[in-house]
Order: C-alpha cells, then structure tokens, then sequence
C-alpha cells in the first residue's frame, strides 16, 4: 500500500520534470529554424531529453536520502529533479553559464551535485562502475546509504554494466542498478540487439535478483524499488531493476526518429504515467483543482530556474584553463602565452 | 527556356505543417552539367535531409537560394537550361 | 530520405560531393568488388550512421552486410578483428572516438599487436572508422579527436580526410590495405545538414575508384615565409589563416592526412625553405601530433629551424560552455597569431 502523501511527492517530481524537458525543448529550438544548426541557440551541443521516462525517476528516488548517491547517464534531467538536485543551477549549467552546477563546463551529460551526491556520464553504462564504488565506500564506512546507477535498455550489452553486476553482487554491496527500457537504443530496436527479452533475467547469471516492472506505473516502481532499496539498506545485497518506459522526444533533438514506426511513438504518447499517476490521486480524493496546483506550481518552479539560468553570465574563457586539478596547477600547457 | 527546381515538389507529406527550409548543400556549381533525376543539391526541413532531383538534364545556369540560405516552400531553388 | 548509395551524387564529372558521401561512394564500390568486406557499428542501418556516414549503403547492401550491433564495443570491434584474421575486410565504426576507451584492449592489444606478435604469420585487414572533433559544445566525453592517442600506440595506420576527394582515395585505400587503418573522420567536415561545414571539404569527386597512398601529405597552399602543417577540420582553419596574412606573410599550409605511416620529407622539405614551423592540432597539444611533427624537423633539419609555435589543445578536457570551448580549441585567428609571432 502507497499512501496519498508518497503518491503526490512522486506527481510532483513528475509533473516538474516533464514541464521542464518540454521547456527546456522550447529553449534548445531557440535559434535553431528553420536551420537545425546543432552548434547555435541558447542551449547548444546534443540535448537527450527525458519525457516518457519520469515513472523511473520518481518511483526509485522516492526511497533515496541526500547522502545515497545517483549515477545517471546521458539523458539525466529527470532523475536530477527526483533526487533534489539544484534545479537553477542545473539549468544555468544547461545553458552554460558560469553559475552553473560545473561553471558550464560539463554540459547537460555531465552534471554534478555532491550536496545531494548526483553525478553523470554521458558514456553509455559507465556510470555503473562508480555507483558501485560508492556502495563499497558505504559498506567499507559501514553507513547505511546506497547507490543506484541508471542505465538504458541499450547499455546492458555493455562490457562495464556487466562487470559492475558481478562486482556489486560478489561483495553484497548495497546498489540498485535501475534500467530504463524505453525500447530503443537511438534508432536500433531490443530484439535487433539481443536475444534477451527480459533484461532482469541478467540478474540470474549474477546470483542476484532481478525484478521487471513492466508499465511504467509509478507505484509499482515504487513498491518494487522499496524492496530493492531495501534490501541494499539492509546490508543483503545489490537488484536489478529492469523499468519500462516510453521515449517521447527522440533519441536526441533533432531526431526526425525516421526509422520508428509511428504507432510506435503514438503508443509512447498514449501511455502516459503521468496521467495514470492522477488518476491514483483522484482515487485518493485529490481533486482536479489540487491536480492543477500541483501543477501549476511545479511550473512556476521550472520557469523561475529557466529565468534565473538565462540572467546568469557565461563562464570567461580563461576559466577553462581551471579545474583540471583541485590543486590548481596548471595544466600541462594552458594558459600560456 | 530554363526549368524550373521547385521545392514544392520535393516537399514531404509529413512536413505540410513546415513552411521553411534551407539548403544544406548543393552538388553542382553554376555553369555544371546536371542529368534527370540526380540530386543537385540537398534541403534540411526540420532537420530532415532531403535530396532534390534534377528536374531535366542539361546546365545548372542559377542557384537562386545559396548553401545555408533559408527559404519557403515553393520558392524555385535554381534553374537549369536544358539540353 | 538520401539517395541510395548507388546514386550518392549528382552523375558525371561536374560533381561536388560532401565528405560523408564521398566516404560511403568508396564503401559501397569496395562492397560491390567484394563480398568480403561488410560493415558494423551502432545505428548504421536504418539512420545511416549518427554522421553520416552510412547513409543510402543499408539500401544497396541488406541487413546481413550493414550491421546494426549492440553497444558492445568490445565484442564488435574484436570480431571485425577476428573476421579480419580470417580473411575478410571488416569496418567497424566507433560512433564517436571518445568512446573508443570501452574497447582499447580490442584496438591497441589486438588489432594493432597481432601482425607483429605473429612475427607476421597473420595479419588485420580491417577498418577502424571513428568520428572525431569537436566545434560544437558537445563537451569533454563526445569532441575530442585522440589523433595523437591512436597514431602513438605501434601497429595501425592513421588516416584523417579533410576533403571529400581524400576522403574517397584514403577510403579506398584503407580497405585495400593489408594492415589495419583507423579513418577518423570530423564531424565538422562531413557536410551533414545540421551540422554546416566550413568552405573547402565539399569538393569534385571523380566516379570511378582511385586511391590516395597512406603515408603522402597534400600541399594545400605554397608559400615561402612559414610552413603550417595541420590536419582534419583545421586544415580549412589554417588554410583561412593564410588567405587573411596573404600580402603580408606567405604561408606553406600542409594537410598531413596520414599520419601513420607519416610524411616526414613533404613537411621537412617545406620547412627547409621556409624555417619557420606552426603546428596546428585540434588534439592536446602534450605528448601529441604537434610534439612529434617538430620533433622529426628538428632531428632532421635543425639547421634550418628558425623558429617553432605549437597550436593546439592546451592539455584541458574540452570545456561545454561556447566561450570556454571556443578558448581552447584553435581558431584561424589563434593561427594568425601563432604565425605573426615567428615571421
């Protein structure tokens, strides 16, 4: 049983993170039309957004404290908002500015909150072997916090998500390894790249469970990310959690998803957990004018980060010669002349 | 009498909510030979690459919208003289 | 929504064609003379590749020859080795060369040691294509170019177009070679409509087939004053550079293309009649392509060595935001300046 209270902090989340993906949509597409220019606009670079994927987000960080530590990979904007990263910073390090999570040096696959313990990479699966690391630091300090690293469908077929499942598993170590399955891997479908339909069944060759939720239903990912977050806590061991989900804005923007079938991406449109997640609530005796609420504040949220991020300076240029080690020396052969 | 390359006749049935469009690239300066049905140049409708076909064979004698420039659905692209 | 690989341009000699095109005109021509050769990497089926650089082949050539695979670097990669080995002429694609560091081992243990630690009793007749580079705030994981990384590590050769007339030559050259070539093509220089690339890559390509031979570098532009040699995106930069100095400083601009096997007497010619050396690399500039370049001048012409500048990376990882980017990755006005110092 998943009480009012848990059910309405997960619509939030949602609700928040998917009005900021299609802002944020909104933001990329400035000065880029009629010509798609990747490298022009306000927010340049790739731009992987997330709408379709926030049942996943919401559902697992729901049992997550500041000090468990997140590992998202390069479509993170979601998963950031469920685990309480900073949103103004976030999106002033989306738009590059000096005020940003990393002072725009990282970019929107590479965002770092140590306050709430969120880190990134935009390399397919290799955001494992660190959430793993971090649930060995918790095991060797004996605390009792986890890690969780996100994954797509795509990245279990990768040499460091695998590894990391042995490892986890070998020494019990207290992460929940959460793949989003939203079916594609950019333009290349899961049957086209493996034999294994259930992705949770991976768990077995590594003696550790593997659970699918297969509708991206809040709820359910919530109560089965309870076990697992539970079970990591307790000192019993890592889970594979296996989510579907469903890609609503293509792989990346600009992508024209030429090769989807359209029904397919109206099944995506149609199968929103979002709305599935209301309808819990009206079962609760939330109306829709407290529906609406909760909306409308989560937007105003979004929109004041989006102000503040576009009011920010951009980073100097000789600030890219920083950073490169925490004790300031200068690398190898920046700055000079 | 030159022929006319009409960016109304390569424009997608799932792009008829797009009015504007650039070329990405031409294949054939001015003054190049062109034969029937070979992509003189290439237009990107919300980032959709299309190849535009040579309307008739003979000399692309005008590029009338340059690489990168923008333009409307309809507008004549360049003009070939037929041989 | 292209035109199949039969048909990659317009027909007949008054042809212009992009980089990617060029690259996928010499694929499909080595596919046709050969079923031995196929090609694999992630989304170069029904997106002909995320750059391009498969566009039109899945079309002519069927799912069996253009192969989807997983994101399994490791796997993929050593099986165009293994397939190599066993006599055919795979290419394998790396979407993007940052990402070759989930499958090193594959690259620079196998591929590249295996001729070599045979003692010459097998040999690795594969392709390694990467996309490289940055230019358009793709930040630290998905802009560098690792030009230096690649050609360090002994056994494999490096090739890197700027053209699309090299681009068809250095392709169909790598896949005829009996040694394994890496072919690093920049993202900038292919011509992909979201992506607009500068005045120079799209050039006259002939149709029929024609090689480039690995190891010669391309005189772009003579001059008497200052020998600049670059290579990839920032050819076009340094080519830019000297159209801006001309009247006042003649410059020598060499496109390496290869850089292993590498052209030590076209670049050490050049600086014997100029003696002045620019280096311009879009990789870092430590323990890299710039280092190695003024190296071998050094070792052999000493003598007429005047002076030297390096234009390159300056050792960070490639920053996110625009000006932090456009900081540290050479501009033709950094070249200018690089060149006014020494003249």
């Amino acid at each position: 049983m998943v009480g009012a209270n848990t059910i309405q902090s997960m619509y939030e989340d949602m609700v928040t993170a998917r009005y900021y993906e299609e802002r944020l949509q909104e933001v990329y597409l400035e000065g880029k039309q009629p010509a798609f220019d990747i490298s022009a606009g306000t927010i340049p670079g790739e731009l992987h957004l997330a709408a379709g994927h926030e049942a996943a987000a919401a559902g697992v960080c729901a049992h997550l404290r500041d000090e468990d530590t997140v590992t998202a990979p390069h479509r993170p904007h979601h998963v950031a908002i469920a685990k309480g990263v900073d949103l103004p910073r976030m999106t002033a390090e989306i738009l590059g500015r000096e005020t940003g999570l990393c002072k725009g040096k990282g970019g929107h696959m590479h965002l770092f909150d140590p306050d709430v313990n969120f880190a990134c990479s935009g390399i397919i699966a290799q955001g494992c072997p660190p959430a793993v690391g971090a649930a060995m630091a918790a095991q060797k300090r004996n605390e009792d916090s986890v890690a969780v690293a996100y994954l797509g469908e795509g990245a279990v077929d990768q040499g460091a998500f695998l590894e990391s499942l042995n490892l986890a598993a070998l020494h019990d170590l207290p992460v929940v390894f959460v793949v989003e399955d939203n079916d594609w891997a950019i333009s290349m479908p899961v049957e086209r790249v493996t034999d294994v339909e259930n992705t949770a069944e991976r768990a077995d060759g590594f003696d550790m469970p593997g659970v699918r939720v297969d509708h991206d239903d809040a709820v359910a990912v919530y109560e089965a990310a309870r076990d697992a977050v539970g079970r990591a806590r307790d000192g019993n061991g890592p889970t594979l959690l296996d989510v579907q989900v469903h890609r609503r804005m293509g792989h990346f923007m600009g992508d024209a998803e030429g090769y989807r079938p359209d029904e397919d991406q109206e099944r995506a449109q149609r199968l929103d957990a979002i709305e599935r997640l209301a309808d819990d609530l009206r079962e609760h005796g939330v109306d829709d004018a407290e529906l609406n609420e909760i909306r409308e504040t989560a937007e105003e949220r979004v929109e004041d980060a989006i102000e503040w991020a576009r009011d920010q300076p951009e980073p100097a240029p000789e600030d890219a010669y920083e950073n490169v080690f925490v004790d300031g020396t200068a690398a190898a052969s920046g700055g000079e002349d | 009498m030159t022929v006319a390359i009409d960016s109304a006749a390569v424009w997608p049935e799932d792009a008829e909510d797009v009015d504007e469009a650039v070329v990405a690239n031409w294949f054939v300066r001015e003054g190049g030979d062109v034969d029937a049905g070979e992509a003189v140049c290439e237009i990107q409708i919300e980032k959709v690459s299309i190849d535009v076909p040579a309307p008739a064979t003979g000399t692309l004698v005008e590029r009338t919208v340059a690489e990168n420039e923008e333009f409307r659905r309809g507008d004549v692209l360049g003009r070939i003289d037929p041989d | 929504m292209s035109k199949p690989a039969s048909d990659p341009g317009t027909g007949g000699a008054d042809r212009e064609l992009t980089m990617s095109r060029a690259m996928v005109d010499a694929v499909a021509a080595e596919m046709r003379a050969s079923d031995d050769v196929f090609y694999m990497g992630e989304d170069v089926q029904d997106y002909g590749g995320i750059f391009d650089s498969t566009e039109g082949l899945l079309e002519e050539f069927g799912r069996d020859r253009i192969m989807d695979v997983p994101i399994s670097e490791t796997a993929y990669v050593g099986a165009a080795v293994g397939a190599a080995q066993a006599g055919m002429r795979p290419i394998a694609e790396i979407m993007f060369a940052d990402f070759v560091g989930v499958c090193l081992d594959q690259v620079y243990n196998q591929m590249a040691k295996n001729t070599y630690m045979s003692g010459g009793a097998v040999n690795v007749p594969m392709v390694l294509t990467t996309a490289v580079g940055g230019t358009y705030n793709d930040a630290a994981q998905h802009s560098q170019t690792l030009y230096g990384l690649f050609a360090h590590l002994p056994g494999m050769k490096v090739v890197v177009p700027s053209t699309a007339y090299d681009a068809k030559g250095l392709m169909h050259a790598a896949i005829r070679d009996d040694d394994p070539v890496v072919y690093m093509f920049h993202k900038r220089l292919m011509g992909i409509g979201w992506m607009p690339a500068p005045e120079g890559p799209k050039t006259p390509v002939p149709e029929e087939d024609y090689t480039i031979p690995l190891g010669e570098a391309d005189m772009k532009r003579e001059g008497s004053d200052v020998t600049v040699v670059t290579l990839g995106l920032h050819v076009h930069r340094a080519l830019e550079a000297a159209e801006e100095l001309a009247g006042d400083v003649d410059v020598e601009v060499i496109d390496l293309r290869t850089l292993v096997p590498f052209d030590t007497e076209t670049v050490v010619d050049s600086v014997e009649k100029t003696g002045r050396l620019v280096v311009v690399d879009e990789d870092y500039q430590s323990f890299g392509v710039t280092g190695e370049v003024t190296a071998r001048v050094a070792e052999r012409a000493l003598g007429s060595l005047e002076a030297v500048e390096r234009v390159a990376l300056p050792d960070v990882p490639v920053p996110y935001s625009r000006p932090l980017e456009n900081e540290v990755n050479p501009g033709a006005d950094d070249i200018v300046a690089a060149i006014e110092s020494i003249k």
